[in-house]
């Protein structure tokens, strides 16, 4: 199980289906990748994991010919391949799904899938043998696409099995998944991971990369484990545990952080009556919502994306007028006032969408962190802007927080996902706002620095803040609230105490929401964003 | 690595774009001049001479005075994202709205010069901010708004000189001579170069300062940067676009108050435009790449091009056109910066291997 699989082939039987031999990439002064070698067998799925920056994508990006290594071979079935670049890639029987996918919205799922490989009849595109062929492919795999929809109409879990379609139509035997369940709902990952042991049962391997443990249990057959460009453990699924698998992703046990309930509980700091939203275009409904958050207390809002937890927090942060019902603060109506006003009252907010409008990626760190802080001594004073105290602010939180970032001058684009998301918590919890605001908190965040998240968050509670927290992660909401209220189609559908919502309980209630549409894919409607 | 390493290593290549682009346009202008059969270097030496030779410095910063503001007009509002290519109905809208405080005002010069000055930042700032709401209610976005308002603004003003405010026998569209108590003072021993170019240096002084340390300057950079974000962070975008594309249009109008009230101090209809202000003052602040504090010295650049190339067609007998050829080249590479920009970008994120 250890440095065996190096030599691949001497050991005896068939070569594994794609080897990658002392494959060291270095960027600049970084060294990304450090003589790792991976062997993926044919017919299994092999999850590649790691933190954030752990390298586990730029061995990817090597198999599959986005960047030459600087020492190192790739082999396939056994063979060394030389690949200049991902066509030499897919040549030779390899397929990527990115994270961000590479399509042409405009075009239909058959165009989408045979592009590059496209049948022709007098040199023209053959659209009906393209649909067939779409057609027999999903077949094959259990792949539910209509092949003549447009693909910007379809969720993103949809989207992703275009993806899958196109490297299978390609003849891909080696299929990468680059994160594929960061965009997914709990609904999507399920029948994507079905999809997947299909795709192993018939014969094709599987890298799947991804940072969550859970995953890597439920569906693969082997583990590789990265840490800081290094393998720090080869592991069988069946043999491990979660606890073996984080230890080897972050060098150390974890110990989750965990709501010690019961303590603190004030007045009531956000009061919420009888909200109305009608539905429209890319927004849900909310229907009729009252809830209330006491100081020292996290109430969870748990439940499938696009429920209308989005338009919930939308409306009471500000950015979107309900129809009808009312959002107070410490008793004071709220109806009327902008975000501005709002946040001047005293919330804080982190949003879910942390591209769009948690940061501007193009702005220093230190610019990011300065948002609402700005018109504040000690950055802001009589219509003065001091970019001392901006850097120096910056520097003091990126401290506090444990940033790891090049500087507090270098774009937040640099970041990785969990620094930024502690640029954006960063700033939020230096208002000490009576009330924070939360939404998917650890999205696309490293076990260790989730970690990190929640442990802040339960530090805004145990200060006596109240925290509404959303999130689709049952336990994200086990570990962190007091309270967990469960929305499903804008309403409210269930309120448990901690001690009541247990996983089976609060799973139950959001996979009837997920199943309460029709299949997996249609059940996120409106919720991408 | 130092922040101050790393502001060096990130700043190189920024800088060295617009230089290599300045060296293009010149290497280009240089094939041209050898096509034509004249030696560039003689070419490029008329150029000079004819922008800045003892007799030409005088009228090259008048032209340097125009540019800069038309640059600073476009420069503000592209700060947060909205392009300003309105500045000639601007430019004559100030024109025009201080010719005619100084024609139908009576008044000494301490009183009509602020007067003519403001009434022209008043005019081109009004027409400028009605964009403001077309763009944020009505979503019709700034850069085409402006240019449009900008052909009725050219045409009511070249209206007005030809029959309310027109000067009776003239032969060309012109208002009468102003009063003397609207004649910029001008700098001693010079005809044109005059107060102006003191206030659009003010200005200019202004805008950076606003621009680094103050916190509209920084909302701005925000606005700029990332809508949703601004929104998330309370920041009013209305305000803003309305803010910026204000100042924007009170920079032009100034600019056009200025031409007014040197020589020949009339407006002339065409006189404002014709010179194609506003186009090199776009080139400009392009050129900076949103760096006010780089505009003096684009503005200088295009100004030579322009204003020189009439002393290049006079001395080698190459058509002045060069100059707007030189323009027009320095933009494009600047354009293609922009693919380079992506290309590099593209290869960043793939030597990150798509870290989140």
């Amino acid at each position: 199980m250890t440095g065996s699989t190096a030599v691949g082939s001497a050991a005896g039987g068939a070569p594994p289906a794609a080897e990658l031999r002392g494959i060291t990439k270095r960027f600049g002064p970084v060294l990304a990748v450090d003589g790792v070698d991976l062997a993926l067998e044919r017919g299994t799925v092999h999850a590649v994991v790691g933190e954030n920056g752990a390298g586990k994508s730029t061995l990817m990006s090597v198999l599959y010919g986005l960047h030459r290594p600087d020492a190192g071979q790739v082999l396939r079935d056994g063979r060394e391949v030389r690949l200049g670049s991902p066509l030499d890639a897919i040549a030779a029987g390899l397929g990527m799904v990115h994270q961000h996918f590479r399509l042409f919205g405009s075009l239909t799922v058959a165009e989408n899938v045979v592009y590059r490989a496209e049948p022709a009849r007098f040199g023209v595109l053959d659209r009906r043998a393209a649909q067939e062929r779409v057609a027999e492919l999903s077949a094959r795999i259990g792949l539910d696409v209509d092949p003549t929809a447009r693909v910007d109409t379809l969720p993103l879990g949809v989207r992703q099995r275009v993806e899958i379609l196109k490297a299978l139509h390609r003849r891909a035997e080696v299929l990468i998944l680059d994160e594929p369940t960061a965009v997914l709902t709990p609904g999507e990952v399920d029948s994507l991971f079905v999809v997947v042991r299909r795709m192993a049962e018939q014969g094709t391997t599987v890298a799947l990369v991804t940072h969550k443990v859970r995953e890597v249990l439920e569906v693969t057959d082997r583990v590789t484990v990265l840490r800081d460009g290094v393998v720090t453990a080869r592991l069988t699924t069946a043999q491990t545990t979660a606890g073996e698998i984080v230890e080897a992703m972050i060098g150390r046990g974890l110990v989750p952080a965990v709501n010690p309930r019961g303590a603190v509980r004030g007045d009531p700091v956000l009061e919420v009556d009888g909200l109305r939203m009608p539905a429209a275009p890319g927004a849900s409904r909310v229907q009729d919502v009252s809830l209330r958050v006491s100081a020292g207390e996290v109430v969870g809002i748990a439940g499938v994306s696009g429920n209308g937890q989005r338009e919930l927090v939308e409306a009471v942060v500000g950015l979107r007028r309900p129809e009808s019902g009312g959002v107070r603060l410490h008793g004071r109506d709220l109806a009327g006032l902008g975000v501005r006003e709002r946040r001047r009252l005293g919330i804080a907010y982190v949003p879910e969408d942390r591209q769009g409008m948690g940061t501007a990626a193009s702005l220093s760190v230190a610019d990011n962190l300065a948002l609402g802080h700005h018109r504040t001594p000690p950055i802001g004073r009589r219509g003065r802007l001091s970019p001392r105290a901006l850097r120096a602010q910056a520097a003091e939180l990126v401290r506090r927080l444990g940033v790891k970032t090049a500087g507090v001058a270098v774009p937040v684009s640099s970041l990785s996902g969990g620094n930024a998301q502690k640029v954006v918590l960063a700033r939020e919890l230096h208002h000490e706002a009576p009330l924070l605001v939360v939404e998917q908190p650890t999205q696309g965040v490293d076990v260790g620095a989730g970690e990190e998240i929640h442990r802040l968050l339960l530090d805004v509670r145990s200060r006596g803040g109240a925290v509404l927290l959303v999130s689709y992660e049952i336990t994200e909401l086990r570990a962190l609230a007091d309270r967990v209220l469960v929305m499903l189609d804008g309403a409210v559908t269930a309120e448990l105490d901690a001690a009541e919502a247990t996983e089976e309980v609060l799973g139950a209630a959001m996979v009837q929401a997920g199943r309460a549409g029709s299949p997996a894919g249609s059940a996120s409607g409106g919720g991408e964003r | 690595m130092s922040a101050l390493g790393q502001r060096l290593r990130l700043g190189a290549p920024a800088a060295l774009v617009p230089l290599g682009a300045v060296a293009v346009a010149a290497a280009v202008g240089a094939g041209v001049m050898l096509a034509a059969g004249v030696n560039p270097l003689l070419g490029y030496e008329a150029m000079f001479r004819g922008a800045l030779s003892v007799s030409n410095i005088d009228f090259a910063v008048a032209g340097f005075t125009a540019i800069l503001a038309m640059s600073l007009a476009f420069a503000i509002p592209a700060r947060m994202g909205e392009y300003n290519l309105g500045g000639d109905g601007q430019l004559v809208a100030g024109g025009i709205a201080a010719a005619a405080v100084a024609l139908y005002v009576p008044g000494p010069a301490a009183l009509l010069l602020p007067l003519c000055v403001v009434a022209g930042m008043l005019a081109g700032g009004t027409l400028a901010s009605v964009s403001a709401p077309l763009s944020t209610r009505a979503g019709v976005p700034v850069i085409i708004s402006t240019l449009l308002l900008s052909t009725p603004a050219v045409a009511l003003t070249s209206y007005l000189v030809r029959f309310p405010m027109a000067q009776e026998g003239s032969p060309v569209p012109q208002t009468p001579r102003l009063p003397d108590a609207a004649h910029l003072p001008a700098f001693p021993g010079m005809s044109y170069t005059n107060a102006g170019l003191v206030l659009v240096l003010a200005v200019l002084l202004v805008t950076v300062y606003v621009d680094a340390r103050t916190p509209v300057g920084y909302e701005v950079r925000v606005a700029g940067a990332n809508r949703g974000f601004a929104a998330y962070g309370g920041l009013s975008v209305p305000r803003l676009t309305l803010g910026t594309l204000a100042a924007a249009g009170a920079v032009a109008g100034l600019a056009g108050a200025v031409i007014v009230m040197s020589q020949p101090f009339r407006f002339i209809d065409d006189a404002l435009t014709a010179p194609g202000y506003t186009f090199a003052g776009v080139a400009a602040a392009l050129l900076a790449g949103g760096r006010p504090a780089l505009l003096p010295v684009t503005a200088a650049l295009f100004t030579i091009l322009s204003v020189g190339s009439a002393g290049m067609e006079r001395d080698v007998d190459v058509p002045r056109q060069l100059g707007q050829v030189l323009q027009a080249v320095v933009i494009l590479v600047l354009a293609l910066r922009v693919l380079a920009t992506r290309w590099i970008a593209a290869r960043a994120r793939r030597a990150a291997g798509g870290r989140a």
